[in-house]
C-alpha cells in the first residue's frame, strides 16, 4: 500500500511554469508564418511542450498525423521549438531542471506518435546521435544528466549509459547505434584518468575516424581534453550543446 | 531513538521509487515549500539580517526532508524518517570535534550568528590537480599558515610517474602515497601533528581509502574522511561502507554536500532548503560530526555569485539559529591565484559565512580544475577576513553592505574570470613564501577592504591576528 501511495505522490505533475509569453513572440515569427500548415497547430505544439503537457503533446501529434502534416515539420517547428525555448529558459535560470525534464518527456511522447510516419525521413528528425555517460568509477551523474537533457532539447538523439560506464561500453554502444559523437563526463579527478582510454580504444580498434569524442565535467579543462584526444569540450551544458552542433556540422562537411 | 543500523535498514525496506520520480518530487516539494514559507531571495540582502527568514528556511528544510526522504541508488528505495527521529539525531549531534594532537590540537566548536568567536579554519587546495613534484610544497603552503587548524590535500596528477585510475591497483598505491605525503608536508611545515580533515582525495573506491588509513602511513587517530552525498539527497552503498569503517576506527568524519542551484532543486530559495536538508541526511546516514557545504550554481564553478552568497548566508543562519551542528562553508572561487578578483571573492564568502555562524573551509580557486592554480595565500586571505569579522563583532547589516561593495569589485567578471598564476609563479619555491607581486596585491586589496570597514590594523605585522 505504501508503494502505491508514494508512487501516486511522486507521479504528480508540477505546476505549469510561468513564461508562456514566448508564444506571443512566436506570433510574428516568419519561420512559423511560412509553414505549410496553420500556425495555430505549431504554436499549440510549442505551448504544450513548454507547459510540460504530455497528454496535449500526444494529442497534437495525433492531430498532425490525421491532418497529413509533415511529421518532420511538426517536430522541428513545433515540439523541438518548444524544447528550445525551455532550454533557453534553463540557460537564463528562468526555469530549472525538473521543468526541462518534463518538457522533454512531453516532446518524446509526441515523437513516439510521429515516428512511424517518419520512416523515410527519421534521420532528418534528429540533429545527430550521441552516446553519453559518466566514466568508469564515477557515480556522479547530475552534470551528465543536465548535458543529456540539453542535448535532447537541441534535437539530438541521446543514448545514456548512466554512470560508472566502462570505456568499452561507450565504444560498443556507439557501434551499435551508429553514433556520431561519444560524450563522457567525470566529476572526480581520479575517474577522469579513464577518459583518455576512449581515444586509445577507438584507435586500437581502427574506428577512430567514425566518431567525434567530447569530454566534460568538473575537473576537466579544454586543454587537457585536447591533449588526450578529444575533438570537443564543454565547460558547461550550454557549451557542450554548441560543441556537439559544431562537430556535427563538421561531419556533414566531410 | 534511531540507531545507525536502523537507518541503513530503511535503504532495504523503504518504498521503491524510480530515481527520476524522486528527482521530480524533490523539485516540486521544494518549490511548494518556498511558497508556503514565503522564502524570497533579495539581491540587495546578500547577507540577510532577518531571523524570521532563516527560521522559515529551517522549517521548510525539515518539512522537505520528512516529505522527500533520502534516495538510496543501490536499492532504488526511499529512506523515510519521522520528525521525532530527526529531532533525536539533532540532540545527539556533536557540538565539538577535535583534530590534531599535542601542540597542534584544535577544537571545532559550534558557532552562532554574529558570534565573536573566530571561525575554525580548515585550509585546503580542495583536490586541485598538481604536478607530482610540487604536491608537498603546495600542500605545505597551506599547513604553514598560522591560522590553519586542519588541512587536506591537493591531487597529484601522477604517483610514481603513473596516472591514477579509479578502481585499479594504482588507486590503492596512490591513496597510501597521498597520506604519506600529507604527513610529510605537515612535518616540513613544523606542525607534525596537525589534523588532516580529509586524508584521501585521490581515491574513489572504499578499498583504496581504507588501505591508506593505517597509522604507519601517517594517519592519526583523529584525522578523518569526508562522506559525500552523490546528488541531491541521494546516497549509495560505496559511501556508506566508509561510514561503517569510520564508526569502528574512531576517525573523525564529516558530510559533504554540494547541491546545484538551477538543477533538481530549482532556484536559490529552493536550493537553500535542499541544502539545509542535506545536514539531516549527514547526521542520520553518515553519522557526520560536522558538515561541509559547497553549493554551486549550474552555470559557474564558484559559490561567490550574489545568489550563492545569499544561499550560503541564509542556510548557515538557518542551521546555526536552530541547531548546534558544526557547519562549514567551502568557498569555491572563479578566479585563480594572485588576482584581485580571487581575493575579493574569498573575502566576500568568508565574511558572509562567518557572520552567519559557519566555519571556513578555504578554498577552491580557479574553478577548482586548473592544474597548479591554488596556494595557501588564498586560504590566508579568507581566514584573516573571517577572524576580523568575528573579532570586530560586525553585525549582519554591516557585512551585507561590505559584501555588496566587494561584489562590485568582481561581479561583472564572473564567467570570464582571470586564471591568475600557477603555484610556482606566485610562490618562491625555495622559501615557500608568496611572491612580492602577490603580497603587494593583497596589500592593495586590504587597503580597499579597510575602506569598507574591515580593520586590518588588528592584524600584527606577521599577518596573524594580535592575541
Amino acid at each position: 500500500m505504501q508503494v502505491i501511495l508514494l508512487a501516486g505522490r511522486y507521479g504528480t505533475r508540477p505546476e505549469l511554469p510561468a513564461g508562456m509569453s514566448e508564444l506571443e513572440e512566436l506570433r510574428g515569427d516568419e519561420t512559423i508564418m511560412n509553414m505549410n500548415m496553420g500556425k495555430t497547430l505549431f504554436e499549440e505544439m510549442v505551448a504544450a511542450t513548454v507547459a510540460m503537457d504530455e497528454e496535449r503533446c500526444v494529442s497534437l501529434a495525433r492531430k498532425a498525423v490525421n491532418e497529413g502534416v509533415d511529421p518532420f515539420e511538426a517536430i522541428q517547428n513545433g515540439f523541438a521549438r518548444g524544447m528550445q525555448i525551455v532550454g533557453d529558459k534553463l540557460a537564463k535560470l528562468e526555469c530549472f531542471l525538473p521543468e526541462v525534464m518534463l518538457s522533454a518527456d512531453a516532446m518524446n511522447a509526441a515523437v513516439e506518435v510521429l515516428k512511424p510516419h517518419l520512416v523515410q525521413r527519421v534521420d532528418r528528425g534528429s540533429q545527430g546521435t550521441i552516446v553519453i555517460g559518466t566514466i568508469q568509477g564515477d557515480v556522479h551523474d547530475l552534470g551528465k544528466n543536465i548535458v543529456k537533457i540539453m542535448l535532447e532539447a537541441a534535437g539530438f538523439t541521446v543514448h545514456d549509459l548512466g554512470n560508472d560506464a566502462p570505456v568499452r561500453q561507450f565504444v560498443e554502444k556507439a557501434q551499435e547505434v551508429g553514433a556520431d559523437i561519444i560524450a563522457a563526463s567525470a566529476l572526480m579527478t581520479t575517474t577522469m584518468a579513464h577518459m583518455p582510454d576512449i581515444d586509445g580504444m577507438l584507435k586500437e580498434l581502427g574506428i577512430r575516424d567514425k566518431y567525434y569524442v567530447m569530454l566534460g565535467g568538473a575537473p576537466v579543462i579544454a586543454e587537457w581534453a585536447g591533449e588526450v584526444g578529444a575533438d570537443g569540450y564543454g565547460e558547461d551544458a550550454a557549451e557542450a550543446v554548441e560543441t556537439a552542433k559544431r562537430l556535427l556540422q563538421k561531419k556533414m562537411r566531410r | 531513538m534511531i540507531g545507525f543500523w536502523d537507518v541503513i535498514a530503511r535503504s532495504e525496506s523503504g518504498p521503491l521509487v524510480k530515481e527520476k520520480e524522486f528527482d521530480l518530487h524533490l523539485g516540486r516539494v521544494a518549490k511548494q515549500l518556498v511558497e508556503k514559507y514565503n522564502i524570497v531571495y533579495d539581491p540587495e540582502q546578500v547577507v540577510p539580517a532577518d531571523d524570521g527568514l532563516a527560521d522559515r528556511v529551517y522549517q521548510a528544510s525539515l518539512d522537505l526532508f520528512l516529505e522527500v526522504g533520502i534516495y538510496c541508488r543501490d536499492t532504488g528505495r526511499v529512506m523515510q524518517f519521522t520528525r521525532q527521529e530527526v529531532d533525536w539525531a539533532l540532540k545527539q549531534a556533536a557540538s565539538t570535534v577535535t583534530y590534531g594532537q599535542g601542540r597542534d590540537e584544535a577544537v571545532m566548536r559550534c558557532r552562532s550568528v554574529e558570534d565573536s568567536k573566530p571561525p575554525f579554519c580548515l585550509m585546503t587546495p580542495v583536490g586541485t590537480p598538481v604536478a607530482e613534484e610540487r604536491f608537498v610544497p603546495l600542500v605545505q603552503s597551506y599547513v604553514q599558515e598560522p591560522l590553519a587548524q586542519t588541512f587536506s590535500s591537493a591531487f597529484s596528477q601522477t604517483v610514481h610517474g603513473r596516472p591514477i585510475k579509479s578502481g585499479t591497483p594504482q588507486e590503492v598505491e596512490a591513496a597510501i602515497w597521498n597520506v604519506i605525503k600529507l604527513r610529510e608536508a605537515a612535518r616540513a611545515a613544523g606542525r607534525p601533528q596537525i589534523g588532516i580533515h580529509n586524508l584521501i582525495s585521490n581515491a574513489e573506491r572504499t578499498d583504496a581509502m581504507l588501505a591508506a588509513m593505517h597509522t604507519d602511513f601517517g594517519a592519526q587517530s583523529n584525522d578523518g574522511l569526508c562522506i559525500a552525498a552523490i546528488a541531491e539527497l541521494k546516497i549509495d552503498y560505496e559511501r556508506v561502507k566508509k561510514v561503517v569503517f569510520l564508526r569502528h576506527s574512531g576517525h573523525n568524519k564529516y558530510g559533504l554536500y554540494g547541491p546545484l542551484m538551477g538543477g533538481y532543486s530549482g532556484g536559490p530559495e529552493a536550493t537553500a532548503i535542499v541544502h539545509v536538508a542535506h545536514h539531516f541526511l549527514g547526521l542520520l546516514v553518515f553519522d557526520a560530526q560536522w558538515h561541509c557545504g559547497f553549493p554551486l550554481p549550474i552555470h559557474h564553478g564558484c559559490n561567490t555569485t550574489r545568489e550563492l552568497l545569499w544561499l550560503v548566508s541564509v542556510t548557515a543562519q538557518a542551521l546555526s539559529r536552530n541547531t548546534r551542528l558544526l557547519i562549514t562553508v567551502n568557498t569555491f572561487a572563479e578566479a585563480g591565484p594572485c588576482t584581485e578578483m580571487v581575493a575579493y571573492e574569498i573575502v566576500a564568502s568568508a565574511l558572509a559565512a562567518t557572520v552567519s555562524g559557519a566555519d571556513l573551509d578555504l578554498a577552491a580557486v580557479a574553478r577548482n580544475r586548473h592544474p597548479d592554480r591554488a596556494s595557501g595565500m588564498e586560504a590566508r586571505i579568507g581566514a584573516e577576513a573571517g577572524h576580523l569579522a568575528a573579532r570586530q563583532g560586525i553585525p549582519r547589516e554591516q557585512v551585507n553592505e561590505m559584501v555588496k561593495q566587494i561584489l562590485n569589485q568582481y561581479e561583472s567578471q564572473i564567467g570570464n574570470a582571470p586564471m591568475g598564476r600557477r603555484f610556482d609563479e606566485c610562490y618562491d619555491l625555495d622559501t615557500l613564501q608568496p611572491t612580492m607581486e602577490y603580497l603587494d596585491l593583497y596589500e592593495r586589496v586590504k587597503e580597499k577592504l579597510n575602506g569598507f570597514g574591515l580593520n586590518y590594523s588588528l592584524l600584527n605585522v606577521c599577518g596573524t591576528p594580535a592575541r
